[in-house]
C-alpha cells in the first residue's frame, strides 16, 4: 500500500474546477447491467441546513459501489434515505424501474434493502440464531422451534463463512465476526441491496480480508452493495465504482481504479499537500523511554493478563516510533501499562524514563513522569461529551489551575486558548460543546488535553481512527511538530501504511513480544509478515481488473 | 450556571457557509436563532418555571382586605420552610445525580438522623452542638460507606442505596429505646433536650424560618462547590465519562465516596431540621422524601444519566414545587390534586429536555462540514469554523 502513503496532487490546475470533470468517469456503455436502484435529485434539510442537495446516485445490479466523503459529507444521510430511516426528503427513488417511497425501515427491508449499521444492532446477550431471527422466529402458536431456528442459522453462517455455531452468544464473538452475523441477518431477509456503513472501521486486516471475500461472494450472487468507507486504499480492492460526496452534493462517480490522489482531491475539494510531513533529520538524541524484556510477570499472566510478555524498545527525544502488530498482539495493553492504567501487580523487566528506573502504578504517577496517553476510542475514553471544549481540555490539569480547591478562571482561560491555538482546534468558542466538533477537531482536543502540562512521552493508540482524510494530514503534521520540539512519541495503528508514512522507526509486536525493529519507509509486506500474517491471506484486488495500486501489488505477487 | 450557553451553531450562522443561497441561509439563520432561544429556555427551564408559577400564584392568590395572601412575608416564609427538608436532600442528590449515580437511602437516613439526635440529647444527655455534630458525622459516614461499597465491589448505586435504605430504617428502629418514638422535650436536667435546639423551629427576625436559612445556606454552598471548585469539575467529568475521567488522572473512587458522603451528610442535616420542627425521633420520618428530592433535581434540568445539570436548577425546582404546593393550599384545592400536578411537572420537565435537546442535536449531527483545512492555522489568520 505504498500508494496510500504519498498523495501528491497530479495536476494542481484542476483543483478549482468542479470535480465532475475529473478523469476516469464511466462511459455509458451498453454492456453494463441495468440499474437496480436509481436516486435522483434527493434533497434533505435539517432545519435550514442542507444535508443532501440534489443528489443523483445509481446502483447497478451486482456491483459494489463505494461511497466516499469526509465526515458530514452526507453519506450516512443518503443511506438513511435509501434504507427508509429518513422518510421526509425531496426527490425520487426508483427501485427496479418503479418509483418507491419507504415509510419505515421495515418497508425498505421488505423491498429487499438491508442496512448494516456501524453500531451493529445485535443483542449481545442472545444467541446468534436468536439475533438472526429476531421478531420472526420459526415456530407456531408463539412457541419458538429452537431446532429449526438453529439449523437455519447454521446454514446462514455457512453462507457468510463464519465458523461458529448459531447457539453461541453474540457477545462471545469478535467485532469482525459480529459483522458477519449482521450480514447473515441481512441475507436472511432476502436482501438484494446491502448497505454497509464503514464495515471495516473496527476490523483487523485479516478480518477485513475475510469480509471482502464475503462481499465478493455476495456480488457474484447478484447482490448489489453500497460500501461506505473511510479507508481509501480499500476502494480498489472491493469496489467497482466510487461515488464521492462533499458538503451534501455528489462530486462525481468514477471507476474504482481511479488513482487515489484523484479520489482524495474529490473528497477534500482542493489541493492536497504532502500527506505525511517530512521526517526530521534527527541526530543522535537522548532516550526518553527504554523498555527491556518488559512485560507481565508469570504470576500475572496466570491470572489472565496475557500481554505484553517480552518487549524491548527505545523511544528517543524527537522521534515518532511506531508499534505494528495484529489485533491482540498487545499494543493497547502495553500503552495502558506504561500509563499506569494496567492491572496492579508485578511486572518483569525494566522500564526507564529519561534513564531513570520508572514504574508508574497509577495514572497520576505516570502523568508526573511526563507520560501522556491518547486512547483509541475518544468517545468511550477520550473526552466527556457533556462538557465544553475548554473544560475537556483542562480536565487533567485542574490541579495546576486551582488554589484552595477553587478553579481560577483567570488561570484557566489563557491555558485553554493557548492549547486551542497550538493544536488549531476549530471551535466557535471554548464554551462550544465538544460534540459539536468534527471528528478531526475532537481528536485534536483529546490530543491537546493529554499534552497540557509538561509531557515527555506521548502514547498514541490509533490516533486517526474515524478522522477524515484532511484532518488526518493535519494530525500527522501536528505530531511531527511536537516531535520537533523534543517530544517522544510512541504510536500504534492498525493501518500499517500510516505507520510507515509517519514513523521514524517501527517495532513489530507479535503475541506480546517485540519481534522486529524496522526502519522508516519499509515495505508494508515486510511489516505484515513479521506481524504473523501469511501473505496468501491478504486481500487481493478483484480479479479481472487492471492493477490498481501498482507497487504493493507487484511486491505481493513476487512474494507469493 | 457559569457555563455560557453557546454552541457552535450560534457562533457563525452567516459565515459558516457563505456559499449557501441567500434565502436558504436566512431561513436557516432564523431557525438557528429559534433553537438557541429554545435551548436557553430549557437550560433555565426551572427558573422560567419558577417565575411562571410565581406569577400565576400572584394572580390567583386569594385576598384578605385587598392584600394578596400569597405575597405576605409570613406566607413566603412558610413556602420555604415547608420545602426546606426536601431542598436540603435535593442539594446532596444533585451531586450524586450529576456524578452519574442515584441515592435512594436519603429519606430513611433522614429518619435515622432524627432518632440519632433525639437519642443523643434525650437518652445520652449530650449538649446541642455535640449532638448535632455527632448526627452529622453519622450521616456522613453512612453515605461514605455506601460510596465505598459501590466503588469497591463495582455495584450500581441503585442497588447499594436500596440496601442502604433498609439498613438505615432498621438501624433507626433498633436505636429506639423500648421501641417507642423519642419525644423531644426541652428544659434542664436529665431527659430534657437543651432549649437552644428549639430555635430550629423559630423564625429569624420573626419572618425567615431558620430551616429555610439552613436550606438556602447549603444550597449556596453546594452551588459554589459544584461550579467553582476542582472537586465540582471532577463530579461533572465522572458523571459524563468515567473512563475518560480516570485516564485523566481524576481519583474517581475518592470523588464517588465523597459524593455519597455529601448526600448522607445532607440527609442527616435534614433529619436535624426535621427533629427541630416536630420534636420527634421517628424512624418513619422522611419516608419517600428521596423521590421528592430526585423530582426536584430532575425538574431542575439535571440529567439522570449524569454529567449534566446545575445546582441553580435544583434550587429553582425546589422553590417551584413549594410555590405550587402553597398556592394550591391557599386556594383550598384538594391535596391529591397537588400530588397529580407534581407528577405532571416532573414529566413535562423531563420531556422538554429530550424534545428540544433531541431536535437541536439532530441538526448538528448531520450538518455538512467544510473539509478540514490541511494547513495548521497561523496565529492571526482567520480560522475557518467547522462544526
Amino acid at each position: 500500500m505504498e500508494v496510500a502513503g504519498r498523495m501528491d496532487v497530479v495536476n494542481p490546475g484542476t483543483a478549482g474546477l468542479r470535480p465532475t470533470t475529473l478523469g476516469a468517469a464511466p462511459k455509458p456503455d451498453e454492456g453494463q447491467p441495468p440499474a437496480i436502484l436509481k436516486l435522483s435529485g434527493i434533497e434533505k434539510r435539517f432545519g435550514g441546513i442542507y444535508a443532501l442537495r440534489g443528489v443523483d446516485f445509481e446502483l447497478r445490479r451486482g456491483e459494489v459501489h463505494a461511497l466516499l466523503g469526509e465526515n458530514g459529507a452526507g453519506k450516512s444521510t443518503l443511506m438513511n434515505v435509501i434504507a427508509g430511516v429518513i422518510t421526509e426528503y425531496a426527490g425520487s427513488i426508483v427501485l427496479d424501474g418503479r418509483e418507491v417511497r419507504f415509510g419505515s425501515p421495515a418497508a425498505a427491508q421488505s423491498a429487499g434493502i438491508a442496512m448494516i449499521f456501524q453500531e451493529l444492532d445485535l443483542v449481545p446477550g442472545l444467541s446468534i440464531a436468536e439475533n438472526l431471527f429476531m421478531g420472526r422466529e420459526p415456530g407456531r402458536l408463539g412457541f419458538v422451534n429452537q431446532t429449526e431456528m438453529r439449523a437455519q442459522g447454521d446454514l446462514l453462517l455457512d453462507q457468510v463463512g463464519l465458523r461458529a455455531s448459531s447457539r453461541q452468544l453474540v457477545e462471545s464473538l469478535r467485532i469482525g465476526e459480529r459483522q458477519l452475523v449482521a450480514i447473515a441477518k441481512a441475507l436472511s431477509l432476502r436482501a438484494r441491496i446491502l448497505v454497509m456503513d464503514e464495515p471495516t472501521a473496527a476490523l483487523a486486516s485479516s478480518e477485513v480480508a475475510r469480509l471482502f471475500g464475503v462481499v465478493r461472494e455476495l456480488r457474484a450472487q447478484g447482490v448489489s452493495i453500497v460500501f461506505i468507507s473511510h479507508r481509501l486504499e480499500e476502494v480498489p480492492l472491493v469496489a467497482d465504482r466510487v461515488t464521492v460526496l462533499r458538503d451534501g452534493e455528489v462530486v462525481g462517480t468514477v471507476d474504482a481504479s481511479a488513482p487515489q490522489s484523484t479520489l482524495v482531491q474529490m473528497q477534500v475539494g482542493r489541493l492536497m499537500a504532502e500527506f505525511y510531513p517530512p521526517r526530521s533529520q534527527s541526530t543522535q538524541r537522548a532516550d526518553v523511554l527504554r523498555l527491556e524484556r518488559f512485560g507481565f510477570s508469570p504470576r500475572l499472566r496466570r491470572s489472565g493478563y496475557q500481554r505484553p510478555i517480552d518487549l524491548t524498545l527505545t523511544v528517543r527525544e524527537g522521534e515518532i516510533v511506531g508499534l505494528a502488530g495484529l489485533l491482540g498482539a498487545g499494543r493497547t495493553e502495553l500503552l495502558e501499562l506504561l500509563y499506569g492504567a494496567g492491572p496492579a501487580g508485578v511486572w518483569s523487566g525494566t522500564m526507564e524514563i529519561d534513564g531513570h528506573f520508572a514504574r508508574p502504578r497509577s495514572v497520576d504517577a505516570a502523568r508526573r513522569l511526563g507520560i501522556a496517553l491518547v486512547t483509541d476510542d475518544r468517545r468511550a475514553s477520550g473526552y466527556v461529551p457533556q462538557l465544553s471544549v475548554g473544560r475537556n481540555l483542562v480536565l487533567n490539569y485542574l490541579r495546576n489551575l486551582s488554589r484552595f480547591g477553587f478553579v481560577l478562571r483567570s488561570r484557566e482561560r489563557p491555558v485553554v486558548s493557548r492549547v486551542m491555538q497550538q493544536f488549531s482546534i476549530r471551535a466557535s468558542s471554548p464554551d462550544a460543546p465538544i460534540t459539536s466538533l468534527s471528528g478531526g477537531n475532537q481528536q485534536k482536543v483529546v490530543l491537546g488535553k493529554s499534552l497540557v502540562g509538561s509531557a515527555r512521552l506521548l502514547l498514541l493508540d490509533e490516533p486517526t481512527r474515524g478522522v477524515d482524510v484532511g484532518a488526518k494530514a493535519e494530525i500527522y503534521r501536528l505530531l511531527r511538530g511536537l516531535a520537533a520540539d523534543g517530544l517522544a512519541v510512541l504510536v500504534t495503528s492498525s493501518e500499517i501504511p500510516e505507520l510507515i508514512g509517519l514513523c521514524d522507526r517501527i517495532y513489530v509486536l507479535r503475541e506480546g513480544r517485540t519481534v522486529a525493529e524496522l526502519p522508516s519507509g519499509v515495505d508494508e509486506d515486510v511489516v505484515l509478515s513479521w506481524a504473523g500474517v501469511r501473505l496468501r491471506e491478504r486481500v487481493h484486488p478483484v480479479p479481472g481488473r487492471g492493477p490498481a495500486t501498482g507497487s504493493s501489488q507487484s511486491g505481493e505477487e513476487a512474494r507469493s | 450556571m457559569n457555563q455560557k450557553v453557546s454552541t457552535a451553531l450560534d457562533a457563525s450562522p452567516g459565515s459558516l457557509r457563505s456559499a449557501a443561497p441567500g434565502s436558504a441561509g436566512d431561513a436557516r439563520t432564523s431557525r438557528l436563532r429559534w433553537i438557541q432561544v429554545l435551548r436557553l429556555m430549557v437550560r433555565f427551564q426551572s427558573i422560567l418555571g419558577l417565575v411562571i408559577v410565581f406569577v400565576a400564584a400572584v394572580i390567583v392568590s386569594p385576598r384578605v382586605n385587598g392584600q394578596l395572601i400569597f405575597l405576605e412575608p409570613r406566607n413566603l416564609g412558610n413556602i420555604i420552610q415547608d420545602i426546606s427538608e426536601y431542598g436540603i436532600l435535593a442539594v446532596g442528590m444533585t451531586f450524586v445525580i450529576i456524578s452519574g449515580g442515584i441515592d435512594l437511602s436519603v429519606g430513611r437516613a433522614l429518619g435515622l438522623a432524627t432518632v440519632v439526635i433525639g437519642r443523643l440529647m434525650m437518652v445520652s444527655g449530650w449538649d446541642a452542638i455535640p449532638a448535632v455534630l455527632g448526627t452529622l458525622a453519622v450521616g456522613l459516614i453512612f453515605g461514605m460507606v455506601q460510596g465505598a461499597v459501590l466503588v469497591r465491589f463495582k455495584l450500581q448505586a441503585f442497588i447499594v442505596t436500596l440496601a442502604g435504605m433498609w439498613i438505615a430504617y432498621g438501624l433507626a428502629l433498633s436505636l429506639l429505646p423500648n421501641g417507642q418514638f423519642i419525644g423531644i422535650t426541652f428544659g434542664n436536667g436529665p431527659n430534657h433536650a437543651p432549649t437552644i435546639f428549639q430555635h430550629l423551629a423559630d423564625r429569624f427576625m420573626g419572618v425567615v424560618p431558620v430551616a429555610a436559612l439552613i436550606f438556602l445556606g447549603v444550597g449556596l454552598l453546594g452551588l459554589i462547590i459544584l461550579n467553582f471548585t476542582r472537586f465540582g469539575r471532577q463530579v461533572y467529568a465522572i458523571g459524563g465519562n468515567e473512563r475518560a475521567a480516570r485516564l485523566s488522572g481524576i481519583p474517581v473512587a475518592r470523588v464517588r465516596i465523597i459524593v455519597f458522603g455529601i448526600a448522607g451528610l445532607m440527609a442527616a442535616l435534614a433529619g436535624i431540621v426535621d427533629a427541630g420542627q416536630f420534636n420527634f425521633g421517628n424512624p418513619a420520618e422522611g419516608f419517600g422524601y428521596e423521590l421528592w428530592a430526585i423530582a426536584c433535581v430532575v425538574i431542575g434540568g439535571t440529567s439522570l444519566f449524569g454529567g449534566r445539570g446545575s445546582m441553580v436548577g435544583t434550587l429553582a425546582g425546589v422553590l417551584m414545587l413549594g410555590c405550587i404546593n402553597n398556592i394550591l393550599l391557599l386556594c383550598n384545592i384538594d391535596n391529591n390534586v397537588h400530588t397529580i400536578v407534581t407528577g405532571l411537572i416532573v414529566v413535562v420537565a423531563a420531556a422538554l429536555q429530550t424534545v428540544v435537546g433531541g431536535f437541536s442535536s439532530s441538526v448538528e449531527a448531520d450538518q455538512p462540514t467544510r473539509p478540514a483545512g490541511l494547513e495548521p492555522a497561523q496565529p492571526g489568520q482567520e480560522v475557518p469554523k467547522s462544526v
